[in-house]
C-alpha cells in the first residue's frame, strides 16, 4: 500500500438547509426535520486556518437521524456521521 | 529420546531486518523505496523499517500516522508470518546441507555447528565460504566464526555482507574485549548503569573481579562477566530427525474397494500427522504396505517434491498409485510410515507459532487470493484497508482514511 495514495474517510456532505427564526433547522433537502436532539460546537485550529463549527443532531420525518453542522466561516451546511 | 548433537564450534548466520528482506525478495520495487513492515499484532504499529525510511526519521514502534507524516511515500507492508518461516525452513535446509547441527535462533538468525567440518571442508575460511555458497544466492548475509554461539554473533555483528569475520581459536577473549557492551544481552536499565560507571567495553567489564560485577549486578552480572571474558562457550544445539511414525489399520473384513481404501488411508494419515514426534517437521517420504489376502504384500514407497505437513498433499501421491498400480487383491491391513523429514513446517511454524498470528496470516493468504481474482475480473483495485490516521481528532474526517489494498 502507498501511504501517498489516502483518501479521507467520513468527508462532509454539502447539503441543503432550511432554518427557522431561532437558527434551527427545519428541513434538510427534501427532508423535514422532526425532531433536534443535541448541538455543539467545535472550535479547531485557530493558530492557522481556524475551523469553527455548530453541529446538530436531527431526527428526521420517518425517523432517520442525522448529524448536520454548519461551517461558521462560510455559513454552508454539512452532513457527516460524527 | 536421541541425545541431540552439539558443537562447541560455531559459525553464526544472520540476515538483519529478515521478514523486510522476504518481502524485497517477492516485490523488487520495495528495494528502492522507503519501506516498513506493520506488526503481526493488532497494535498497527510498524514492526521493521528499511534504512531508506530509517534516514527519513521512521522508526520501529511508530504508529502509522506519524511514519506518514514523517515520510510521505513510506510504503507499508502487512506482516506475512507464515511466508517468513518458509523462508527461513528453506534457509535452514540449506544449512543443513553443510553441517548436521543447525539450531535457529530468530528469524534470520541461526548457528552452524562447526565440530568436525574441517575434514570436509579445510579451515574455518573454507568452511565458511561453503557456508556463504547455500545461503549467499538470493540474501545480504553476515557471518561470523568463533568458539561459542556468543562469539560467533559478535564476530557476525562486526562482519560486512561477503565479508565474514573469523575468530581464531583462542583469540576469543583478545576479539571480545575490544566490542563495544551494546553486544551483550542487556535490558536498557543495565546498558545505561554499565555506561555510567564508565564501562564502554567487553574488556573493560571483564577487567573487573567477577564477584564485584555479580555484586551489583547479580546472576545477569555473573552471566554477563563471563560472556564478556569468554569464559562461557555456549555449544550450538541441533535437532534430531523424528523416527518413521508408523500409523495401521486391520480390516475386520478384506477390502477390495478403492474408495474404503483411501478412506483408510486418509485415517492414518491423520493419525500419524498428528503424533507429537511430528511437530516441528514437514513429511518428506511416505510409505504405504498393504497386506493382501493369500499372504501377498502391496508396497508404495513415494518420495515428497515439496516436505509438508498437510494430510491432502501426502495422501495425494499415494491415491494415485492406489489407482493405477491397485493391490492385486483384498486388503486386509494398511500400514502407513512417514520415513523422513524436513526441518520446520508451513502449517506448524517455527517462529509465527500463535494460532493468532497464524490464522491471521491464513485469512491474509484468502484475502490476497480473492484480491487477485477481482482485480483479474475488473482490471482495477476497488479494495481498501481503513487505517488510523488522526483517531483522536475532532474533526471526524481527519480521524480515518482509506488507502488502496495491494496484496
Amino acid at each position: 500500500m502507498r501511504a501517498d495514495r489516502l483518501r479521507s474517510l467520513n468527508v462532509p456532505r454539502p447539503v441543503t438547509v432550511v432554518l427557522d427564526e431561532n437558527g434551527v433547522p427545519r428541513s434538510v433537502g427534501d427532508a423535514t426535520v422532526d425532531v433536534t436532539l443535541e448541538a455543539w460546537r467545535i472550535d479547531d485550529e485557530w493558530w492557522r486556518l481556524p475551523i469553527v463549527r455548530r453541529y446538530v443532531e436531527v431526527v428526521l420525518e420517518g425517523g432517520g437521524r442525522l448529524v448536520l453542522f454548519e461551517d461558521m466561516t462560510t455559513q454552508q451546511w454539512f452532513a457527516q456521521k460524527p | 529420546m536421541p541425545q541431540r548433537p552439539t558443537s562447541s564450534l560455531a559459525a553464526c548466520v544472520w540476515i538483519p531486518l529478515f521478514p523486510l528482506r522476504c518481502e524485497e525478495a517477492r516485490r523488487e520495487e520495495l528495494a528502492t523505496h522507503p519501506t516498513a513492515l506493520l506488526a503481526p499484532d493488532l497494535s498497527r504499529k510498524l514492526w521493521q523499517v528499511s534504512p531508506l525510511a530509517r534516514r527519513a526519521g521512521v522508526r520501529p514502534g511508530m504508529t502509522v500516522s506519524q511514519a506518514i507524516g514523517l515520510c510521505p511515500t513510506l510504503r507499508l507492508c502487512e506482516p506475512d508470518p507464515v511466508h517468513y518461516d518458509e523462508r527461513f525452513a528453506r534457509l535452514l535446509a540449506a544449512l543443513n546441507e553443510v553441517s548436521p547441527v543447525v539450531e535457529p535462533e530468530e528469524l534470520g538468525l541461526a548457528y552452524v555447528g562447526g565440530d568436525g567440518l574441517e575434514g570436509i571442508f579445510g579451515g574455518p575460511e573454507k568452511i565458511v565460504e561453503a557456508i556463504e555458497c547455500v545461503v549467499r544466492g538470493s540474501w545480504c548475509v553476515r557471518l561470523g566464526w568463533a568458539r561459542g554461539k556468543f562469539a560467533s554473533w559478535v564476530a557476525a555483528s562486526r562482519a560486512k555482507p561477503g565479508e565474514a569475520v573469523i575468530v581464531p581459536s583462542g583469540g576469543e577473549g583478545k576479539f571480545l574485549a575490544a566490542q563495544p557492551i551494546a553486544v551483550l544481552p542487556l535490558d536498557p536499565d543495565t546498558h545505561r548503569r554499565l555506561r555510567q560507571l564508565g564501562i564502554r567495553t567487553l574488556g573493560a567489564l571483564a577487567a573487573l573481579p567477577e564477584e564485584a560485577v555479580t555484586a551489583q549486578f547479580g546472576a545477569l552480572g555473573r552471566r554477563l562477566w563471563r560472556l564478556a571474558a569468554g569464559h562461557t562457550v555456549e555449544p550450538v544445539v541441533g535437532g534430531v530427525a523424528p523416527e518413521p511414525i508408523v500409523a495401521a489399520l486391520t480390516f475386520f473384513t478384506p477390502v477390495g474397494e478403492r474408495d474404503l481404501l483411501e478412506r483408510a488411508l486418509d485415517q492414518l494419515i491423520a493419525r500419524a500427522l498428528k503424533d507429537p514426534r511430528r511437530i516441528g517437521w514437514r513429511v518428506q517420504a511416505v510409505r504405504l504396505r498393504a497386506e493382501v489376502e493369500g499372504g501377498r504384500s502391496w508396497l508404495a514407497d513415494i518420495l515428497l517434491k515439496d516436505p509438508t505437513a498437510d494430510g491432502a498433499r501426502v495422501a495425494a501421491p499415494l491415491k494415485t498409485r492406489l489407482e493405477q498400480a491397485p493391490p492385486a487383491g483384498a486388503v486386509t491391513r494398511l500400514v502407513l510410515e512417514l520415513t523422513a523429514f524436513a526441518p520446520g513446517t508451513t502449517e506448524l511454524q517455527l517462529f509465527a507459532r500463535d494460532a493468532v498470528a497464524a490464522a491471521r496470516a491464513g485469512q491474509r493468504r484468502a484475502l490476497e487470493s480473492a484480491a487477485r481474482e477481482i482485480q483479474q475480473r475488473i482490471k482495477r483495485s476497488c479494495l481498501y484497508h481503513v487505517i488510523e490516521v488522526q483517531p483522536w481528532s475532532r474533526l471526524p474526517e481527519r480521524r480515518y482514511a482509506l488507502i488502496d489494498y495491494e496484496p
